[in-house]
């Protein structure tokens, strides 16, 4: 056992999501970015003497439908508090949070592996916040915008379930397909609107006591997650194996050195003096509105892939592959949709689309083939046009050049032959140069048939239907 | 009585540069207004509950609609340093 | 000088009759600013040709007066409201020259009733004071003895209206400062309910016990000026959906109510005789309009003090990190880091009972005294809401005297902020339980300062409130006016 297996980390992970509304969460500038800096701000979002915060209802509705989505428990009544500290995008001088009392508490989601495996990842808590705002650091200085000063977020806080930084990852995508599925996020990690902490240790395995903690930021990439997460378990174990001792601290993650590295210790650690807000009175979710907010609930991609099952027959695997994001299962649909083939459209987009897509690194949004290319090709194939086997050299022009199925036939000249008197001549004279093959044939060796039919796909240059070839080879030799 | 450490430690919280003069004299008159306060002490509060200081019938939320305020330069215009419509510190954060 | 005491009543009245038009009132007033209130340090700022200019375009619409409730007034606004292009510096240096991005809801409401603002008046640093002498910007004189404070906060409200200056005022009340300066100055002055008046753009100091409420020489004023500013407000989430009365309307006429007035002898103990005198004068006085006195216990009034120090300095030290020196307001000359910035900057920029204050709420706060502090505070607030809401199953109202003393003198308390905190022991409670309280003047003490008789009402029960009011006013008859205007003023 080499020593990094002796070992399991234990990882939790806090995801602050931004929420998809059309204002910020306590005042009516939009909730969205113009190019320029600070000029989506207002009196509110920029802390001018005076302002107050007013909640945004949506907002509200769009946390719940998170907790409902992520299998929690809504309360009905939870409290906002300040977090104060000093930071010059926070122009207030807190945070609007909530801390003892958040909306929802204990829920749970199931995260799926390539083998087909499940695992529970408890949640601990989701709660409403509002954003800070950027700053920039220069040489001469920092520079701050507050455009995103009040934007919605809900902080999801896992369970400390998971054990390998592959585990956080995929639960990282897992909840990042629900919030997109239900239209609470965009899940844009890059620009910043779903962002994640995680908090690390580790322990011998078949220990129960947990490691000292520590708590890695600024993780902006899905590329990153799992690499920064290995990262830092590697240093873990291996200044354990050294005999050290982990210091509980805050880590940040160098994506240009492929490093974590300190940002403060824990006696450095904030006291926040967490209070309940009193420009706010409680948060108050009536039992009427949660049930509006559960009946108008979009379709999660548990439902989803429940749905393709049964629509089309897939297998279990086939239905999460297809509902892993709400842009695939959309393609799927659509392809479906016009196909009218569920497993055959399964098939084209899993294997031939996904392929294609991940060899060159890319998403089924950017796919060069649009939903309707594939249809159309499934169509011409079911229809008989065009064979199976064509239909991949098709494909793989299409997939190149972003035509159409039916241009690339025309140009190439991929029309199948389903002639059955130009067939007969192709067959005829195929039995005719094969004497002792057609001898053997007739005298009962009927294995030979398929001989037959590969001569004339091959004379065919296998444009010959496969389907009414067969029955016509078989008829002509049996004559 | 609070001592000076005590005294700076809560200065520095509050982001609060104090004089030695101030020192001094916010040692003394916070160790007499807290000694004051023990008097909360006598009272038995046991699980009384949290105060609600907002009428109920107040409303706390507001529609999801966009209004952009009219002129966020105005709100530039009180900055005590401008750059490129930035707020400008001329000093580097330090993770605190 | 013909103008400066008149009421809203009276110059609604000439203006009706057409005796005299907005432009002539006003400029009296801004008169009367110029050449007193060097005396009285009462303006921070005076809007003299944006004031006569509104005048003038209420002079063509004279027939407004009729329709419009505050056609034509002017009025005096505390400086910690914000007044859209106006500066706001709430008292303090942090703040000075900081132009106010919006207006408050409360301001924007009397405007738009016709109200002329004609100037933003001196107060203490962020309304943390009872003598107006936190304020950066210099003391304010009382109007009845020029070396005696005019009680605070809201001291430049007080003395503006006492002086002359202004028909009424704004002031804000956290934990008795629009009522302790009204009493020390000889005005009514107004708390209303928690909620009643939106807070929004008013600059915050412990935003569960802040309320907006006016300065004025008579009940009927009063009641005018929160009938046009009351009111549910979609910026401000604590405020009331409740509908507003038409408080005027219920005034039409001297109630002839015998009220149940609740008295509670132990919580008045330690007050200056003379205060005591006068405040038992005015109870005779209810009784002489058939009213009753029966004794109540509000055993937990005495731990006001305690509660609201704690309470309102731990909201205020969050209220007021927004000052900081990033976005706004002073900004230190010499930093070299982010946190030397903050630091310096609020160092520098706050006034000492500020720094107090803040450091005071920060200690409440902060991780291991929480629970000792501010939520023990929290509940035994919880308390002192209760004795009120058991004394108001036995009466209509609870009374005491305003404050403890009259008009202290100049720099008599400034070294010990315990004692000035002792000014407002018979105000704190009255926020702490969100009720409506108003001071009204009930006499003079030996040194020729007035004193005022404190009516506590039931939650949201301003109506009643001014009724009793009115009808105490009514027979108390017309009250003495300072000797300041003597020979200043004529009506």
């Amino acid at each position: 056992m080499s020593t990094i297996e002796k070992y399991e980390s234990v990882i939790g992970l806090e995801i602050h999501a931004q929420l998809l509304t059309v204002s910020k969460m306590f005042c009516r500038c939009p909730n969205r970015f113009g190019s320029l800096p600070n000029t989506q701000i207002c009196p509110i979002c920029t802390a001018q003497p005076g302002a107050l915060p007013v909640i945004n209802k949506k907002a509200v509705e769009l946390g719940v439908r998170a907790a409902i989505a992520l299998n929690c428990q809504t309360h009905l009544e939870s409290i906002f508090a300040r977090k104060n500290y000093y930071y010059p995008d926070l122009p207030k001088g807190y945070q609007i949070t909530q801390y003892e009392q958040p909306f929802c508490t204990k829920g749970e989601v199931f995260v799926r592996f390539k083998n087909g495996d499940e695992k529970r990842i408890g949640i601990t808590r989701i709660h409403f916040e509002e954003d800070a705002g950027k700053s920039n650091h220069e040489s001469y200085g920092t520079l701050v915008n507050l455009n995103r000063s009040g934007v919605p977020l809900i902080e999801i806080v896992s369970e400390p379930d998971m054990r390998t930084a592959h585990e956080a990852g995929q639960y990282l995508r897992t909840i990042r397909g629900i919030l997109r599925y239900a239209d609470i996020c965009d899940g844009n990690m890059e620009e910043g609107n779903f962002r994640c902490d995680a908090n690390i240790s580790v322990r011998l395995k078949g220990t129960e006591k947990f490691g000292t903690r520590v708590e890695l930021k600024n993780i902006n990439s899905f590329r990153f997650v799992e690499k920064a997460i290995e990262y830092e378990v590697q240093r873990q174990v291996l200044a354990v194996e050294d005999g050290e001792k982990i210091i509980q601290q805050t880590r940040s993650w160098n994506s240009a050195k492929n490093i974590t590295e300190v940002m403060r210790e824990k006696e450095n650690a904030h006291d926040y003096r967490y209070f309940p807000e009193p420009d706010l009175p409680s948060l108050v979710i009536s039992v009427e509105w949660l049930d509006k907010i559960r009946a108008e609930m979009p379709e999660l991609p548990k439902q989803a892939a429940e749905r393709f099952k049964k629509s089309f027959e897939l297998s279990d695997y086939d239905a999460a592959v297809l509902t892993s994001s709400k842009e695939m299962a959309q393609y799927f649909e659509k392809v479906v949709a016009e196909s009218k083939n569920g497993k055959s459209s399964a098939n084209w987009v899993m294997n031939e689309l996904l392929g294609r897509l991940n060899a060159v690194g890319k998403e089924i949004e950017s796919s060069p083939v649009t939903a309707g290319q594939l249809s159309e090709l499934i169509v011409k194939i079911d229809s008989g046009q065009i064979s199976g086997k064509i239909a991949k050299t098709v494909f793989e022009e299409m997939f190149a050049t972003g035509k159409d199925a039916s241009s690339i036939i025309t140009e190439k000249g991929f029309v199948q032959i389903s002639d059955p008197a130009a067939l007969e001549n192709a067959i005829r004279k195929v039995i005719e140069s094969h004497p002792s093959q057609t001898a053997e044939y007739r005298a009962g060796k009927i294995k030979l048939l398929g001989f037959f039919v590969g001569q004339v796909m091959k004379e065919t240059q296998g444009q010959a239907n496969p389907a009414l070839l067969n029955e016509l080879v078989k008829k002509l030799l049996d004559q | 009585m609070l001592n000076r450490e005590e005294v700076l430690k809560i200065a520095k919280l509050a982001r609060l540069t104090l004089t030695e003069e101030e020192i001094g004299f916010y040692q003394k008159q916070l160790t007499r207004v807290l000694g004051h306060i023990q008097d909360l002490n006598q009272v038995p509060t046991g699980t009384t509950a949290f105060v609600q200081h907002i009428p109920s019938d107040a409303e706390p939320f507001r529609k999801d609609d966009a209004e952009p305020f009219p002129s966020p330069l105005d709100l530039m215009k009180n900055a005590p340093s401008v750059e490129n419509n930035s707020f400008l510190l001329p000093t580097i954060v330090e993770h605190s | 000088m013909e103008f400066g005491i008149q009421t809203i009543k009276e110059l609604l009245s000439g203006y009706q009759k057409k005796q005299f038009k907005p432009s002539e009132v006003i400029g009296a007033y801004l008169t009367n600013i110029s050449e007193r209130d060097e005396k009285i340090n009462s303006f921070l700022q005076v809007r003299i040709e944006e004031s006569l200019g509104r005048a003038k375009r209420l002079d063509e619409k004279m027939c407004e007066a009729e329709t419009l409730p505050l056609f034509g007034i002017p009025i005096a606004i505390k400086d910690n409201f914000l007044v859209s292009g106006w500066q706001a510096t709430a008292g303090s240096k942090i703040l000075s020259g900081y132009v106010s991005p919006y207006t408050a809801t409360s301001v924007e409401r009397l405007e738009a009733m016709g109200a002329i603002v004609i100037g933003k008046v001196n107060c203490d640093e962020f309304a943390m004071g009872s003598s107006n002498e936190n304020s950066a910007f210099g003391n304010v004189r009382n109007p009845w003895d020029l070396e005696r404070v005019p009680g605070g906060s809201s001291g430049g409200s007080a003395a503006a209206v006492a002086a002359g200056f202004a028909s009424v005022s704004l002031g804000t009340d956290t934990g008795g400062s629009i009522r302790q300066p009204a009493s020390l100055c000889g005005l009514v002055g107004l708390k209303p309910s928690y909620g009643r008046v939106s807070r929004y753009g008013v600059i915050s100091y412990a935003s569960s016990l802040d309320q907006v409420g006016p300065f004025s020489r008579t009940v009927w004023d009063s009641a005018r000026v929160l009938e046009v500013m009351a009111g549910f407000d979609d910026r401000d989430a604590t405020s009331s959906k409740r509908s507003v009365p038409k408080y005027t309307e219920e005034l039409k006429n001297i109630s002839e109510k015998k009220f149940t007035l609740g008295v509670s002898r132990k919580w008045l103990e330690g007050v200056d005789p003379d205060v005591a005198k006068s405040f038992e004068a005015g109870l005779e006085m209810f009784k002489k309009a058939g009213g009753k006195i029966i004794e109540i216990d509000l055993p937990h009034a005495r731990y006001a003090l305690s509660t609201y120090y704690l309470l309102a300095t731990s909201e205020a030290s969050s209220n007021l990190a927004r000052y900081d020196g990033v976005h706004y307001g002073y900004r230190t000359q010499s930093a070299t880091t982010s946190e030397e910035l903050y630091s310096r900057s609020r160092g520098e920029g706050f006034g000492r009972e500020v720094k107090l204050r803040i450091m005071l709420g920060t200690y409440a706060l902060s991780a291991g005294y929480y629970d000792a502090f501010y939520l023990k505070a929290n509940q035994v607030r919880k308390k002192i809401q209760e004795d009120f809401e058991k004394a108001f199953t036995q009466c209509d109202f609870v009374v005491a005297p305003t404050s403890p003393s009259t008009a202290f003198k100049l720099g008599e308390k400034t070294d010990d902020p315990l004692k000035m905190y002792l000014s407002d022991i018979f105000t704190l409670p009255v926020n702490l339980a969100g009720l409506p309280g108003l001071s009204i003047p009930c006499g003079l003490d030996s040194k020729n300062l007035p004193i005022g008789f404190q009516l506590i009402g039931k939650p949201f029960g301003e109506s009643v409130l001014f009724e009793a009011a009115q009808q105490f006013e009514a027979l108390r008859g017309e009250f003495p006016l300072p000797g300041f205007l003597e020979g200043a003023c004529r009506r």
